[in-house]
């Protein structure tokens, strides 16, 4: 499985349980569940990309 | 007059008066069946999510074999890890002692699958909390 289905399916889970566990009406726990969903994946792709410029294993050999 | 505004399971049972229950009992039950505590409050939908949640990302994180922390001597934070696995109760138990599941090491999803353990770990920590709380009605 790709990393970013993982980190989509880990911010789903994470994102259902806070909207059950800290929100009691249908539209408030829609609503929590939206921003912090969003707001993983959001963070997450940003951060991916700003670390985009570095490698991410050893040098290629200079031919 | 305005509508009736929409609510979930979980809020129409927030509204039910609370079912009386030993907090410990609901705690201990929270502890062993991830979700067991809201049942016994008869939160029935709060108590199936909860345990919906917590066994798929315990799931995901065993079929990715990821690490199931144990303790270290000398090593303060596998302490810490084992306490948030252990947050799992009965799962946990059959993991660590009936299946002597520890992960795989040279999985390709070894850190990805700890973290979906550890996070199962803590979300039924959360859980058990909540049960003590409305058992004991300071929330609903």
């Amino acid at each position: 499985m790709s990393h970013f289905l993982l980190m989509v399916l880990y911010s789903a889970l994470v994102s259902l349980f806070f909207a059950a566990l800290w929100r009691r009406r249908l539209r408030d726990q829609v609503v929590l569940f939206l921003q912090l969903f969003l707001g993983m994946v959001g963070v997450g792709l940003a951060l991916a990309w700003l670390m985009y410029p570095f490698p991410s294993g050893p040098p290629t050999p200079i031919p | 007059m305005t509508p009736p505004e929409p609510q979930s399971a979980p809020a129409a049972e927030a509204r039910a008066p609370v079912a009386r229950a030993n907090p410990w009992l609901c705690a201990l039950l929270a502890w062993l069946i991830p979700g067991a505590g809201h049942l016994v409050l008869r939160r029935w939908g709060r108590g199936g999510i909860f345990l919906a949640l917590i066994l798929t990302s315990l799931v995901v994180g065993v079929a990715l074999e990821g690490k199931l922390w144990h303790v270290i001597p000398g090593q303060p934070l596998s302490y810490l890890g084992t306490l948030t696995c252990a947050g799992l109760g009965i799962p946990f138990l059959v993991l660590r002692f009936v299946l002597d599941y520890q992960g795989n090491l040279h999985a390709q999803g070894y850190e990805y699958g700890a973290a979906f353990i550890l996070t199962a770990g803590l979300m039924n920590l959360l859980v058990i909390l909540d049960a003590w709380d409305i058992a004991r009605g300071l929330k609903e």
